[in-house]
């Protein structure tokens, strides 16, 4: 049954607000996890802390962080299923509505591309002035119109990075480089233990696609073999919540590989996801 | 735990070291990127006096200040760290915030006799710890001007103090 374009508008709205507000069951299973095996006292305090203001968050349905992120936005589409414009026109607005309700951070930029740079055109005071990121869309097997909202922080985007790496058809270079950027990454970023989501592609594009996707598909109870060697080996380097050293630095490795091609290098897009991150949350639009 | 209260005295600042546990209680500063610089300008130039708070014995919060709340951002960010030191000189005892610093801020903290603290960023347990909020200055910055806020026992842990790290 077709929805209004004020029940999608109201169901997006509502599903922004829980992704910046709640915490996804198997995260809080990650986390609990790590409390018990934590060994470092401060660590363990701050996992404690990280987990007790998520149950905050979600109880007052108010933003986990002040820094309430940008939309960012996968649309999934069955088989028999079609999005129009004004589907996307509700989505919009309801992504508009839900960063008012949250309420997100008013942290949106006007002016011309010059003063959008280097922000000399001022702040919007309205928390809607945060304009979502392009949408990406994708087929999924069941019959339906899937949207994920996903809440990108600052921080790990200061600290992500997207490059070339030459492979020499060895799998654990690339394993090796992405180690090596995340132990940096993830010790710069301050607000840790992070999730790492990781794509691997063909251009840019596609590798940051892959990274998105990484954290839509992504379980803290299901780990690839690749995933938990990122995870053990960036622990091993005892960074530690907030920096403050510890086993936990990564709670767990999202990690999606894309098609590639003869080539001697693949894209890798690494975020270090923040102790927050992935905030996401996912609604049915049919 | 340790309580602290603002104004931190000359003697509670000095009796802070790396890895303690603290609560922060009584009004505090917020700032960040874009108005520490005008504030040490203010200083620079003799104006401060007009902020309408004492310096001496202040907590600065790296953070803004907007209706998603409160919560650290990182004081390595290059126009926030290259404030506390002078910021020490002019009486500030605590700066909170989160990310290592460099050495010869960590080394100034200790000229100036203040400390540096990490809070976790848990915005939705500080939100229930804020009872009042004031822009104190440059308004137009929006969420980014000077903050006075109200708080009721803060957690943190001194990263810095001493010339010791918690990073180290």
């Amino acid at each position: 049954m077709t929805k209004t374009y004020e029940e999608i508008a109201a169901l997006v709205r509502d599903t922004l607000v829980d992704a910046g507000s709640t915490f996804r069951t198997d995260k809080k299973d990650a986390y609990r996890r790590a409390i018990a095996c934590e060994r470092n006292e401060q660590a363990k305090w701050v996992l404690e802390q990280i987990l007790a203001n998520a149950e905050a968050a979600e109880n007052a349905h108010s933003p986990l962080c002040d820094d309430s992120g940008i939309p960012h936005l996968v649309l999934e589409i069955g088989e028999d299923c079609a999005v129009t414009g004004k589907m996307l026109d509700a989505i919009k607005q309801g992504v508009a509505d839900g960063l008012r309700k949250l309420p997100g951070r008013p942290m949106g930029i006007i002016g011309n591309d010059s003063q959008r740079i280097d922000q000399s055109g001022g702040l919007d005071p309205d928390s809607a002035g945060v304009k979502p990121a392009p949408i990406l869309i994708r087929r999924c097997s069941e019959n339906t119109i899937r949207l994920h909202i996903l809440m990108f922080g600052g921080g790990p985007a200061i600290r992500g990075k997207t490059y070339r790496v030459f492979h020499k058809h060895s799998t654990q270079v690339v394993l090796d480089e992405i180690v090596s950027w995340a132990k940096e990454s993830v010790a710069q970023l301050g607000c840790s233990p992070c999730t790492l989501a990781v794509g691997v592609g063909r251009s840019h594009f596609e590798a940051a696609s892959m990274m998105l996707q990484a954290q839509v598909d992504g379980n803290y109870n299901e780990q690839s073999e690749m995933e938990q060697e990122i995870t053990r080996r960036v622990n091993e380097a005892n960074i530690g919540p907030l920096g403050l050293k510890g086993d936990t630095s990564v709670i767990a490795t999202f990690m999606k590989v894309g098609p590639q091609r003869a080539s001697g290098i693949r894209v890798v897009c690494l975020r270090p996801c923040c102790c927050f991150e992935p905030r996401i949350a996912s609604v049915e639009l049919v | 735990m340790i309580e602290l209260t603002t104004p931190i005295s000359e003697q509670a600042a000095a009796s802070l070291n790396v890895g303690d546990t603290v609560e922060i209680s009584g009004y505090i500063l917020c700032g960040r990127d874009a108005v520490l610089p005008k504030v040490l300008k203010m200083i620079e130039d003799g104006t401060a006096g007009e902020l309408g708070v004492e310096l001496q014995g202040q907590v600065v919060f790296h953070t803004a200040v907007s209706p998603a709340g409160v919560g650290p951002t990182s004081s390595n960010k290059l126009e926030i760290e290259s404030s506390i030191a002078p910021l020490s000189k002019a009486g500030i005892k605590l700066h909170l915030g989160k990310g290592q610093l460099k050495k010869e801020t960590v080394e100034a903290l200790d000229k100036y006799n203040s400390v540096y603290a990490v809070i976790p960023p848990v915005t939705a347990l500080l939100g229930a710890k804020t009872s009042e909020v004031k822009v104190l200055a440059f308004p137009e910055l929006g969420m980014e001007a000077l903050h006075l806020i109200k708080v009721d026992k803060y957690p943190a842990i001194i990263g810095a103090a001493h010339g010791r790290s918690i990073y180290d």
